[in-house]
């Protein structure tokens, strides 16, 4: 593997209650997350909503400052949000929405929009930038034609080219893809995968794929993390953590994952009960309020990431060996 | 744009007049001449004279110039002032928010005209201390609506995408955040005015406004109002002139919001008159009906090109307790079927054709009022997108309770507590206190199941759900999808499911319709079809699905624009098997309970 881009080191995130009387727990959305994306890698991120995929790819942008451990993004530590040099830094990540509709504003014309990251970060003339513009339309498989039409014209998979387009104007080397297919259909779905396949190889873009569709992700990636409140369950290369699942989160999230072929079809285990909130989570091992192997030493301590047969599959389970 | 014209020529037309009083050939109007009090005309005085003899008309135009300069600005000043708090209020929360907020409560506390005495007494009556009282009155309102606006904008995630940019804070409250709450403000705008030149009225008819001898059209009610019984028409003049002021200022604003929202729309919904007036033109169907029967569907929208039919002759039927699923890809209509069985075509669309019976009635040709009645309790939809579904400034425990109420009369507290039960009917752990959440407070899963909860929350026998487990990862996915099968279950409720998930498809739905390009290509039963596609399409579909080994093939291409759809099988530009035969429409064919829209699938098949 090359060189680290993307380094999280034990990266917590909480959010504290907000409002005058500050009512309510804080949450604790990422508890002690280490990461790394290496340059020209995808990693795969999965888990149950809430689990904190999105807080955890926002945090590596540098959008949210962690409230505890680091992140270093090419060897320099995160700046402060808001900063000038984290503003400049803009320039060198890109983040992918997950909903095509609320991503785009509806008032302002496709073309000013992807445009917006060439006009904060370069001295380039009207027309230049335009020239740019054309040749990302059709990189990402858009008509350059329609630069000055709005949202509202475009459907699902195209409104994702464009936000595609605009994380990518300012040719980063770092993206975050936040679900960018889950709200797409099969064949667009395919074909974004394969332009973020596509891109990725052709700019050496490291990429952080966040996704609750598991088949996605074992195309697309070369590593996962498995997450659920706050914390990674398993991490490991993709066909492995598919094919061998250690952790019983996995094996349930696995087997939810609709399939086409009836026989393909795990035994469907629905997780009892409900996640608990992020504000109060379980002690110990934070999946145990709904895990069929829980034991009572389950609620003692967080079961630490360890190395499970295979060099770089790890799982964050005390009774890794029993159960497999 | 030409909406806009009329509105904005009136008013326009008044502010001219008023403000060209100087150069017209009026009389002077504080000149009195008691010898012709009261008279009703004169030549030179064609709306005559008032009490002491000065002329009406000149009187009304010039009493317009300190009407409307109070009027328009002291809701200008509101305006400005009033948004710019909002905004930072609602973009900075905290200490701007207290501010902001509590100020405006301070505010509407005050009765106006005590306000407006309090301020009088202070600087003295006057045109000056009259603008101030009423900015200040109507201040609240501008900081209120431009924060809850803000507040949703603001976890919006385009706003977010901009701030992933590095833009700075200026820049996306001024080119993002201020065009998305232009158009409520507008709409407070033309409220603010009409009602600043009715305060006006009021207060000077009170003597706290404007110094007589000025004239203004309060002052003109105020003296109209002593002398009614020998001269009405006195009083009717100024009235006339403040109505017709009001509602230019209510159109021209409605017209500019209209304009000023690329979102698209505009253009009321429209049903063809011979709907109208003959509902009853397509026969009973036979028994036993099944739950809904949708024949020959077509929608049309206006673009300026000409017209495009996103959904043309759709036939597809469901009986109760069964599982139908719309497949297909982005823009092959699927939304706007069920949106035009549900009766909430955007603005632009109408049904053209077709007919849609929702037990034995056609809702097509319902009147608006019966099918609101319907919506939300018979049948009810849920949507793709929960978060622009979902108030942003209210409890999502209200909303489930409010959306109770809406069709059942029961008391408010049995409503909420109804709803902490839907809650945790779909899953919502902690119900009662997510009841008191606000939709932005939970998470995506979450705000689904919210609208899940208002969907079934009056048992509807219909449930139309468009895409809604596309943004909820698998587990709550598996978990809705048996919630779905539980409610259809139990309450013999028909499901018609809009899916892109061919793998979802085939765990939940019996049959199954294949849209591409607005038209059905094939329609049967879920096992059949999937075992044996037809349809290239429906073949292409199957391939671009990642769960096998297999690496997924997308389908070339894109569904083609409506306005450009190729003459023959629409399919035939991304078929690999397509000839020339394609070049001609083809049928839609049945087989054996399997419906097929190509010419070729008799060879291919073999
Ligand atoms: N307001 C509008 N003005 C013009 N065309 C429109 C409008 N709304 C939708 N369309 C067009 O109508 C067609 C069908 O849209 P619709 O949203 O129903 O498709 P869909 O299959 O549901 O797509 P998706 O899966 O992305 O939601 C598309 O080609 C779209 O561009
Ligand atoms: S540590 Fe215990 S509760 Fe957690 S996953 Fe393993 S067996 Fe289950
Ligand atoms: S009619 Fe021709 S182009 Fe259309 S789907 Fe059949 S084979 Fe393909
Ligand atoms: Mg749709």
């Amino acid at each position: 593997m090359s060189e680290p881009l993307v380094v999280a080191e034990r990266v917590e995130m909480t959010f504290a209650p907000r409002g005058i009387f500050a009512l309510g727990k804080p949450v604790r959305a990422v508890a002690g997350v280490d990461a790394t994306v290496a340059r020209g890698e995808a990693l795969g991120v999965v888990g149950e909503s809430g689990s904190g995929k999105s807080t955890l790819g926002r945090v590596l942008l540098g959008l949210l400052a962690a409230t505890g451990g680091a992140v270093r993004f090419d060897g320099m530590v995160l700046p402060k949000p808001g900063s000038a040099a984290w503003r400049a830094l803009r320039a060198r990540m890109g983040i992918v929405f997950q909903d095509p509709f609320g991503s785009l504003d509806a008032r302002r014309t496709i073309g000013a929009q992807v445009e917006d990251g060439l006009a904060i970060h370069t001295s380039l003339s009207a027309a230049e930038r335009r020239a740019q513009l054309t040749e990302m339309f059709v990189r990402v498989g858009l008509d350059p034609q329609r630069l000055d039409a709005y949202p509202h014209e475009f459907s699902g998979g195209q409104r994702q080219r464009l936000g595609i387009a605009r994380a990518l104007a300012t040719n980063p080397d770092f993206l975050v893809a936040d679900e960018p297919v889950s709200a797409l259909d099969v064949s667009i779905q395919a074909q974004v995968v394969k332009l973020l396949a596509e891109l990725r190889r052709d700019l050496g873009l490291a990429m952080l794929f966040i996704s609750h569709d598991l088949p996605v992700v074992r195309h697309l990636c070369d590593r996962v993390i498995v997450m659920y409140l706050g914390r990674v369950m398993e991490e490991g290369p993709v066909a492995e953590v598919f094919a061998r699942p250690l952790h019983p989160y996995t094996r349930a999230l696995l087997s939810a994952t609709p399939m086409l072929d009836p026989a393909r079809r795990l035994t469907r285990e629905i997780l009892p009960g409900e996640p608990p909130s992020p504000s109060d989570p379980p002690s110990g091992c934070v999946f145990r309020t709904r895990c069929r192997h829980v034991r009572p030493e389950c609620a003692e301590t967080v079961p630490p990431l360890r190395e499970f047969g295979s060099l770089a599959h790890r799982v964050a389970c005390i009774r890794a060996d029993e159960i497999n | 744009m030409r909406r806009l014209w009329l509105p904005a020529g009136f008013v326009a037309l008044i502010v001219l007049i008023a403000a060209a009083a100087p150069l017209l050939p009026l009389m002077d109007p504080v000149r009195q001449d008691v010898a012709n009090r009261l008279v009703a005309y004169l030549p030179g005085s064609p709306m005559g004279r008032d009490e002491f003899g000065r002329d009406v008309m000149s009187r009304l135009i010039w009493g317009a110039r300190s009407s409307l300069a109070v009027a328009f600005a002291s809701a200008a000043i509101a305006a400005v002032i009033g948004t710019a708090l909002g905004l930072l209020g609602g973009w900075f929360r905290g200490l701007a928010e207290v501010l902001a907020i509590r100020g405006a409560d301070v505010v509407l506390c005050f009765p106006p005209v005590l306000l407006a005495l309090l301020v009088v007494t202070l600087l003295g009556p006057g045109t000056g201390t009259l603008i101030l009282v009423l900015s200040v009155l109507y201040l609240p309102g501008f900081i209120r609506v431009s924060f809850a606006e803000v507040l949703s904008a603001r976890s919006q995630d385009y706003v977010e995408a901009v701030r992933a940019l590095g833009a700075r804070t200026p820049r996306i409250l001024l080119r993002t955040v201020l065009p998305n709450i232009a158009g409520p403000v507008l709409v407070q705008v033309s409220l603010a005015v009409a009602s600043a030149v009715v305060l006006e009225s009021g207060l000077s008819f009170l003597g706290l406004g404007v110094v007589p001898p000025t004239p203004s059209w309060g002052l003109m009610i105020r003296g109209a109002r002593a002398t009614m019984e020998q001269a009405p028409m006195l009083l009717l003049w100024p009235c006339l002139a403040l109505t017709a002021t009001i509602l230019a200022m209510n159109l021209l604003c409605d017209a500019v919001r209209d304009v000023a929202d690329k979102r698209g729309g505009g253009g009321a919904p429209k049903l063809r008159l011979v709907d109208r007036l003959l509902p009853g033109l397509f026969p009973a169907p036979a028994a036993p009906r099944p739950l809904l029967d949708v024949q020959g569907l077509t929608v049309e929208i206006a673009v300026p090109g000409g017209i495009i039919r996103p959904v043309e002759d759709m036939s597809f039927r469901l009986d109760t307790g069964r599982t139908l699923a719309i497949v297909g890809e982005s823009g092959s209509g699927k939304s706007m079927a069920a949106t035009a069985i549900m009766g909430l075509l955007p603005p632009a669309a109408r049904v053209a054709d077709g007919v849609a019976r929702f037990d034995g009635e056609d809702l097509l040709r319902m009147p608006e009022a019966a099918r609101r009645k319907l919506r939300g309790g018979a049948m009810a939809m849920v949507f793709q997108d929960p978060m622009s579904s979902l108030n942003p400034v209210h409890r999502v425990g209200d909303q489930v309770a409010e959306a109770i109420r809406a069709h059942r009369d029961v008391p408010a507290a049995k409503a909420s507590a109804e709803a902490v039960g839907l809650l945790k009917r779909v899953g919502i752990a902690d119900p009662d206190r997510r009841a008191r959440a606000y939709p932005h407070e939970l998470s995506g899963g979450m705000r689904q199941r919210v609208m899940i909860a208002m969907a079934i929350a009056n048992k509807p026998r219909l449930l139309i759900a468009d895409e809604p487990t596309t943004a909820l990862d698998v587990t709550v996915q598996a978990a809705i999808l048996d919630l779905l099968a539980d409610l259809r279950r139990e309450e013999g409720m028909g499901l018609v499911l809009i899916t892109h998930s061919l793998g979802v498809v085939a765990e939940v739905a019996e049959d199954v319709v294949v849209m591409y390009a607005a038209q059905v290509v094939e329609r049967g039963p879920v096992s059949q079809v999937f075992a044996n596609p037809l349809h290239p399409y429906t073949r292409a579909l199957l391939a671009a699905v990642p769960d096998g080994d297999i690496e997924p093939e997308g389908i070339p291409g894109v569904v083609p624009r409506p306005d450009r759809w190729p003459p023959g099988c629409r399919f035939a530009p991304r078929c690999t098997f397509a000839t020339e035969a394609c070049e001609t429409p083809p049928p839609l064919e049945e087989v054996q309970g399997q419906a097929v829209r190509c010419v070729r699938w008799r060879e291919l098949r073999a």
